[in-house]
């Protein structure tokens, strides 16, 4: 730093015509600063700024060897620049020169002349004072990165993007929608020309497309920006669009999209599909995907069944697409559709508004349309053929999924099963009557087709041992082994007798039933135990004729068994008895007789939280039986696992004989074994078990391919699948209340009598109607239901549900904001019923109505599709009300005018304006109003009150009556009208506050973007290479935005231009034999300039970042920052200058 | 009648004089409507409307609520107070939750009728302000307001055929049980009537008028640098 | 719960079966109320109209008397309500008339701190009480009611007792709909009757009142529900000689707490229905009021 020579200051007090002199003693202020020590030359003079004044300053710095200036006059803000260039011109170190404001902080706020000197005296006393202080300083350079990032891709930024690149400059486009196009694409006609918003916009919104050095990304959002003006990193979000540029935007899709939402680019008056284009001529042209998260259903489901994809084909009366969907996931579509306990429905929406949709039903309906209506399907045969050969132990749901998963892969797959009929519980654990031979057959064949061999009657442990699988004998030679052999033990009784003759566990009963063995069920017959099985022992001992008595030892409230089965059970003719539990069996001669009993009480809550049945001493009692068949739980057999040679890891077994395996990829310990299904997890649901089959297929193609065992994409639901909306399935949804409730359909049965009579469905399947409208009650959950026809009919296969969002990192050198704005909740002015009374709406709605790509194709209907008789128009809705938004909103007026006109072009009604004071300010604005008053629009000036429904018992067409007084004849008025049109305000949109602080720019406090100067910069902010336009900075209309967009362009251009920016030498300095290194500035720096050196243990501050705000040097507990031009020496010195006593 | 507040719109030729009576005037009723809260808010009526449009019986009325601001800010005070207006208002609130301008509107009403009692000036053939009368009256009596005799006095002194007109709906409601014979006194009565008295010997204080804050919407920001 | 009770000067009149109806209603839901001791006239709108301090004076003077027991008061009719309410609003903002006021009342013996607040009892029953116990509480059906609830301007202007929207309050509409009954959609909920206009200007209060009724029967109602003795008033005399349009339309007027009360299980007669000019048949256990334009013994003595 250069040394200077003792301080020779020189004072010039401005008179600033009379705006300082009127309240200001300038003569007196300029004799106190000549007494002042060092102070060699003071003057006044009428204007400093102007040439003569800046003169005097620079002669006396050249003849009188000043070499410090104090300026005593306005605010820096205005004329720092302009001093501190004189000062440089005359050879002086521009930061020799310092202000002192006497006109804003003396003259403008004193009325005093006396206090106002003493304080303009004080004002000057310190800045002599402190500019001894002063040393010289030199400004820093950085380059600028001549990309340039436009946020926003509304008229303003499409415009200032075009004129950038014209240059022949970079522009990235960041635009939040799916299109560019902004509000302005929304529009019918433009005020006050007329033409039409579409032909004047999308010939810019081409050119843009065209543009090699402008890139759009749309659906995108800023995350975060660093950096400083010319070189600033900024991240950004681009959402999943779920179709890829390949998108010949051929719109075949939307021909096979089930789903229909309502469109917000038309306000919601219409409706479009999940896979979509905002309107004809969006950019870029490709089609996006509305997906707004998984449907509940879907991700309750074990195999990921995406259900609401089939419903809505349904509901569409495409049954075989249905079934196909149904199979691209579920290996026994046949099975499940009857026995499935559907957790998809425990998940289902539909329940918020009534009652779940009844999937299962709907499942199976697809499927059996399939079965009557052919054809046969047949599986695609594996895209690749793999040689290893995998043996699934066990012919259930988990040994089918696995076969059938793996089978696709291209594995060789053999099961082996014990019994002669393949299926595992399904065919001897559930009765027919719910899960019918035939149906598990089917499903069976089709996993046939897959070429998975089927090897029935072997016993594991007893045909063959585990090691033989994997062993080089013949026949075997498997390279893995899936173990789900299920859990076929029924657990007995646990009391005296409990293994006499006529005692059976519920599996077993039904084993024989199924397999047609003989099975003696008695007349009298005694169920114990409340789960499924009990529920399917004792249906079916009903149909062996028997009275059936279920015991129960706590209440229905406890009991596991379904609600369907449990009805089923009851309208069949079971007895339910409570709080009963047998402690003994009875015998004579050899026989059950009967069972003793105790009565039960409930008491606190046990291990599975239901309350512990506590029994009554003395209760006990005798019961007579023939049969008792119990049903309390199974557990797999374990009796096969024999001694394991030494080399190998051994198979570890739970107390209650389940298989020990690695929660994630189900193998056991030995490594090419897992196990999965009831085997695992004792008894559990068949989904269930279709989950860990297909978790296995995918851990055993890993293994066998030489992967690591993670990252397993097979589906686990989560413990409470819901979407992320509150009160609704999706985002542009009616909320759940508003939804019109639809009962759903319920199963026809068979009757109670016939179905007595032998082991036939009692479920007959939805009619295809039933179906159709079963299926339309479906809310289509986040919209997209993974339907997969887009995907399957899209010529260039450009639709990839799988995508996913892709955070990219730009270097920009500046950012303009074009954020555009939000038009105001008219639902909030309750008084004029919007949202309650048909026919009143806004003025987005109303210009979609006008526009021909809307949703009434430009005509202007009420809700009963008739025209309207009359329209009232509302101006200043929540504009200029101090209990919404103060401001006017600016474009209303003229806008509404634009109403007028089309209105009166394309219907006779009647059109009224209300206003309170109508502004046309813009080039043609009032030739515009004229025009549209000659055309016949009555005008009155009020402002609309409230609008009420007419009284409709008098016969009449319902209309609206608007209450206003008409000010112009003092009269309060009530004029009929069939439509209110509300011309509400513009607002900033809902995230401003948020956008503004990512940028880090301020916002005025009406919340829009604030400019850096009202008049002088109005579309600078006050972060440097940061520029706002359009209505993000404050409502205005397309001319004016546009203006602020090219006025953006050009300061963008004039800095790429320059090339270089200059960085301020205002900025804090880091002492590092004092930095104590807490690191508490480093979270302060708002422009996250500080760094911290662990080797040096002190923070390092990056001169380029820094804007000399002082927030650290006033933080630093150890005073071991200090700013350069604000250093301790120069503020204290200040302070003791104002502080001094002035005469 | 000779005319209790000067009327601007008359006799006026000289330039400046007309705005400075306004003025005066103005000033003068200050003193009365600062006893509003946010009396100071008159000044920024933007003549809206929205009160009349508002008010259930506005229809009614010769002046409309938007007028009597006016009428107030051009100190016509005379024909303002001679106005059915500020003694139709069934003080139902609606015009001033709904004022744009955030103007206590019915509460303005209030201190008119106020001024108008005190300067006893009313319109013609409408004797509202008798009722008050005769309601405080009961109040001092009784320390409570007792219906049947509240109707009866204030139609004796009013307009006693009306009351003719309405002995249909007396009957009905005596029939009822709903109109008592005989009002009942509070025992505290005079302690109340001290109360009274003492109140009365009290003006209202004078509101702190806070003028329209003006905050501005466009702040300064750093220029220059 | 205990509350203190201001009836105020309309329930010992014409608004006699809202004050028996209110108080039979609290019982009910186990909420005490206790008449506040020697309460005196709260001074109403037309006394703010004329005198100055006198009026806070008047009104303060129940304020201080409540706060010797301390509990919340609770104000069936809407002016009192409205009147207590401005007086701790504006004592409460303007020191130099907390002072006056409480000079005043020292005259008396008795001082306000403005400690205790004035509430309704639509507000109490909905917020303290709660629908739940109230249903719960519920013994008979009132599902054949189509009541029009008509809020008025006081309870919801300026000082709101219910609701954050004055323009379209629900919780009595939400109350009736929980306990069964089928509250219709009423436009001009908070539409001014016309309240002490029916003394000074009868014919615009007439014409009020008539657009009201008008549309109770135009939206399908069968009776009309009020929290205001003077609505009350003035809607039930217009039955005297029906609305203007036309029809010689009779519909009962009834309080809220009336209707809660028959759903309650209040007999009749504690709930004051004999009050009414148009009666409510009851056929107990199924309640329903007289159908539009019935005769009724009452209704041709009129």
């Amino acid at each position: 730093m250069m040394t200077i020579d003792e301080p020779r200051i020189g004072v010039y007090v401005c008179h600033c015509g009379f705006n300082i002199s009127a309240t200001v003693d300038v003569e007196a202020v300029r004799d106190l600063a000549a007494e002042q020590s060092g102070v060699v030359s003071a003057r006044d003079y009428e204007f400093m700024c102007s040439n003569a004044g800046q003169d005097l300053i620079k002669r006396d710095i050249q003849e009188n060897g000043v070499n410090r200036v104090v300026v005593a006059a306005c605010s820096p803000l205005m004329h720092e620049p302009t001093f501190r260039a004189a000062g440089e011109e005359a050879g002086l170190n521009p930061y020799l020169v310092h202000i002192a404001n006497i006109r804003e902080q003396c003259a403008w706020v004193h009325e005093d002349r006396v206090a106002g000197t003493a304080k303009a005296k004080s004002l000057v006393n310190g800045a002599v004072a402190r500019v001894a202080f002063h040393e010289p300083l030199e400004a820093t350079r950085a380059d600028v990165n001549p990309t340039t990032l436009i946020v926003g891709g509304g008229i303003a930024g499409i415009e200032a993007a075009l004129n950038i690149s014209d240059a022949g400059h970079e522009v990235y486009v960041v635009e939040r929608q799916s299109t560019i196009g902004g509000m302005m694409a929304r529009f019918d006609k433009t005020f006050p020309t007329l033409d039409c918003a579409a032909c004047i916009l999308t010939p810019k919104m081409v050119a843009a497309d065209r543009r090699e050095n402008i890139h759009l990304l749309t659906e995108s959002e800023v995350e975060s920006v660093e950096g400083f003006v010319g070189n600033f990193k900024v991240q950004i979000r681009e959402k999943a669009r779920f179709v890829t540029a390949d998108c010949t935007s051929c719109g075949e899709c939307v021909k096979v999209c089930p789903v229909s939402v309502p469109d917000p680019f038309n306000q919601y008056l219409s409706t479009r599909t999940a896979i979509h284009k905002a309107f004809p001529q969006a950019i870029p042209s490709d089609y996006t995907i509305d997906r707004q998260g998984k449907p509940p259903c879907m991700e309750a489901c074990p195999i990921h069944q995406n259900a609401a994809g089939y419903i809505s084909l349904i509901a569409a009366g495409r049954f075989s697409e249905a079934a196909a969907l149904i199979r691209r996931r579920n290996p026994l579509p046949f099975i499940c559709g009857r026995v499935c306990y559907a957790p998809c429905e425990e998940a289902c929406s539909r329940d918020n508004v009534d009652e779940p949709v009844a999937i299962r039903g709907l499942k199976r309906f697809a499927m059996d349309w399939e079965r009557d209506h052919g054809p046969e399907p047949v599986p695609d045969p594996p895209e690749h053929e793999y040689a290893e050969r995998v043996a699934v132990i066990g012919s259930g749901p988990a040994g089918l999924t696995c076969a059938f998963d793996l089978a696709r892969a291209g594995y060789k797959v053999s099961v082996f099963e014990k019994h002669d009929r393949l299926g595992g519980m399904l065919a001897v654990g559930l009765p027919s009557y719910r899960c019918p031979a035939p149906m598990v057959e089917r499903d069976i064949e089709y996993i046939r087709k897959l070429g998975v061999e089927m090897k029935t009657g072997l016993e594991l442990g007893h045909d063959f041992m585990l090691d033989d699988l994997t062993s080089e004998k013949p026949g075997f030679g498997y390279s893995a082994v899936f173990l789900a052999i299920g859990a076929h033990n029924g657990i007995s009784l646990g009391v005296p007798n409990d293994d006499a003759v006529g005692v059976i566990t519920g599996v077993e009963y039904l084993r024989n039933i199924n397999l047609g063995r003989p099975q003696e069920t008695g007349r009298r017959v005694a169920i114990v135990g409340g789960g499924n099985t009990a529920m399917d022992a004792a249906r079916a001992a009903r149909r062996e004729g028997a009275e059936v008595t279920v015991l129960y030892r706590r209440t229905r409230a406890e009991m596991p068994a379904e609600e369907d089965e449990f009805e089923d059970a009851v309208a069949e003719g079971v007895r339910f008895e409570y709080l009963v539990a047998p402690v003994g069996v009875l015998v004579t001669d050899g026989r059950v007789s009967g069972l003793e009993c105790v009565t039960m009480q409930l008491g606190g809550p046990d291990a599975s939280g239901r309350p512990r049945p506590v029994p009554i001493d003395g209760s006990n009692h005798e019961r007579e039986f023939e049969t008792v068949i119990v049903s309390i739980s199974q557990r797999p057999d374990s009796d096969w696992y024999g001694p394991r040679p030494h080399d190998s890891e051994p198979l570890v077994f739970s107390d209650w004989g389940t298989v020990e395996v690695d929660t994630d990829s189900l193998r056991t310990p030995v490594p090419n074994v897992f196990a999965g299904g009831d085997v695992v997890l004792g008894p559990a649901t068949v989904v269930e078990a279709m989950g860990q089959g297909r978790r296995a297929a995918e851990a055993i193609d890993k293994y066998l391919r030489g992967r690591p065992l993670d990252e397993f994409t097979s589906h686990t639901p989560p413990p409470d699948p819901t979407l992320g909306f509150e009160d609704r399935p999706f985002e542009q949804s009616p909320s759940y209340d508003a939804i019109a409730k639809a009962p759903r359909v319920a199963m026809p049965k068979r009757p109670v009598a016939a179905r007595l009579a032998d082991y036939e469905e009692v479920d007959l399947g939805l009619s295809e109607e039933d179906a159709r409208r079963e299926a339309q009650r479906c809310l289509h959950c986040g919209a997209c239901v993974e339907c997969h026809s887009c995907e399957d009919i899209c010529p260039p296969k450009a639709v990839q549900l799988d995508m996913t969002d892709t955070v990219t990192t730009l270097e920009v050198g500046q950012i303009m904001l074009a954020t555009g704005f939000k038009s105001f909740d008219s639902a909030r002015m309750t008084q004029y019923g919007y949202g309650r009374l048909d026919n009143v709406v806004t003025s987005l709605e109303f210009e979609r109505m006008l526009n021909s790509t809307g949703p009434t194709v430009g005509k202007v209907l009420c809700k009963d599709g008739e025209p309207p008789r009359a329209i009232g128009i509302v101006h200043c809705v929540g504009s200029r009300d101090e209990n919404y938004n103060r401001y006017c909103s600016r474009v209303c007026c003229m806008a509404a005018l634009k109403f007028a006109h089309l209105a009166m072009e394309r219907t006779d009604a009647d059109v009224y304006q209300f206003y309170i004071d109508m502004r046309a300010f813009g080039k043609g604005y009032e030739e515009f109003y004229s025009r549209v008053l000659r055309e016949g629009t009555t005008v009155i000036r009020g402002k609309v009150a409230e609008v009420v429904p007419s009284l409709t018992s008098n016969g009449e067409r319902p209309h609206l009556i608007v209450r206003c007084e008409d000010t112009l004849i003092a009269k309060y008025r009530e004029i009929p009208v069939d439509m209110v049109v509300l011309c509400n305000a513009l607002e900033p949109q809902a995230d401003a506050g948020e956008v503004a602080r990512v940028f880090s720019i301020n916002r005025s406090p009406d919340g829009f973007f604030m400019e850096r100067h009202p008049k002088l910069d109005p579309v600078g902010t006050t972060t440097d290479g940061l520029y706002i336009a359009g209505c993000s900075q404050g409502p205005k209309d397309i001319p004016d935005t546009v203006a602020q967009a090219q006025a953006s362009a050009a300061r963008i251009l004039s800095l790429i231009g320059r090339g270089q920016v200059v960085i301020d030498p205002v900025r804090a300095t880091v002492n590092e034999k004092l930095c104590g290194g807490c690191k508490t500035c480093l979270s302060l720096c708002p422009y996250t300039a500080i760094t911290f050196d662990d080797e040096g243990e002190v923070a390092v501050i990056n001169d380029a970042l820094c804007k000399g705000c002082g927030t650290c040097v006033a933080a630093c507990p150890a005073s071991a920052i200090s700013g350069a031009g604000f250093t301790d020496d120069q503020i204290l010195a200040e302070l003791a200058g104002l502080l001094a006593p002035v005469g | 009648m000779k005319k209790r507040f000067a009327d601007p719109h008359f006799g006026v030729s000289t330039p400046g004089v007309l705005s400075k009576s306004e003025r005066d005037l103005r000033d003068a009723f200050r003193a009365e409507t600062d006893r509003i809260p946010g009396g100071g808010r008159l000044d920024q009526c933007i003549q809206c409307g929205m009160c009349t449009g508002s008010c259930p019986v506005s229809y009614a009325m010769d002046l409309t609520p938007r007028q009597v601001i006016g009428m107030f800010r051009a100190g016509a005070i005379e024909e303002l107070l001679e106005s059915s207006t500020i003694w139709i208002c069934a003080s139902c609130y609606q015009c001033t939750t709904r004022c744009p301008a955030d103007i206590q509107i019915t509460d303005l009403i209030y201190a008119l009728r106020r001024i108008a009692i005190e300067s006893d000036t009313f319109p013609n053939r409408l004797p509202t302000h008798i009722f008050s009368e005769v309601f405080i009256d009961m109040v001092k009596r009784y320390g409570r307001n007792y219906e049947t005799g509240l109707i009866l006095r204030y139609f004796l002194r009013t307009n006693p055929l009306a009351l003719f007109g309405r002995r249909r709906a007396g009957i009905a409601l005596w029939r009822h049980g709903r109109l008592p014979i005989l009002p009942n006194k509070i025992e505290g009565i005079d302690g109340l009537r001290r109360i009274i008295a003492k109140a009365e010997t009290f003006d209202l204080p004078q509101e702190v008028v806070e003028r329209q804050k003006v905050t501005d919407t466009v702040g300064y920001a750093a220029i220059g640098r | 719960m205990k509350y203190t009770y201001y009836p105020g000067c309309s329930l010992h009149a014409t608004g006699v079966s809202y004050d028996k109806s209110t108080r039979a209603v609290f019982a009910k839901v186990g909420a005490e109320l206790v008449e506040l001791e020697d309460w005196n006239c709260c001074g109403a709108t037309s006394y703010t109209s004329v005198k100055k301090t006198v009026a806070y004076a008047i009104a303060a003077r129940n304020l201080a008397i409540a706060e010797q027991t301390g509990d919340d008061i609770v104000a069936p009719c809407s002016a009192c309500y409205y009147v207590l309410n401005r007086t701790r609003k504006r004592m409460a903002e303007m020191p130099e008339l907390y002072e006056q006021v409480n000079v005043a009342l020292a005259e008396a013996g008795l001082h306000t701190n403005l400690t205790v607040p004035v509430r309704k009892p639509l507000d109490v029953l909905v917020n303290d009480i709660g629908f739940d116990r109230i249903v719960a509480l519920q013994t008979h059906s009132i599902a054949d009611f189509r009541p029009a609830c008509y809020y008025g301007c006081q309870i919801v202007r300026p000082y709101g007792a219910i609701d954050e929207d004055p323009e379209r309050p629900m919780s009595m509409d939400r109350l009736f709909a929980a306990l069964g009954a089928d509250p219709v959609d009423f436009p001009p909920k908070v539409r001014c009757c016309g309240g002490m206009l029916v003394a000074t200007s009868e014919a615009v209060a007439e014409k009020l009142c008539t657009d009201l009724l008008d549309w109770a029967v135009d939206s399908g109602a069968n009776c009309i529900v009020t929290v205001c003795p003077l609505c009350q008033a003035n809607l039930d005399l217009l039955n005297l000689n029906g609305s203007t349009n036309g029809s010689r339309t009779k519909m009962p007027i009834l309080y809220f707490t009336q209707l809660v009360g028959l759903a309650l299980g209040c007999s009749p007669d504690e709930l004051g229905l004999q009050h009414g000019l148009v009666p409510v048949k009851i056929d107990a256990p199924r309640l329903s009021p007289s159908m539009v334009g019935a005769p009724s013994a009452h209704g041709e003595e009129i």
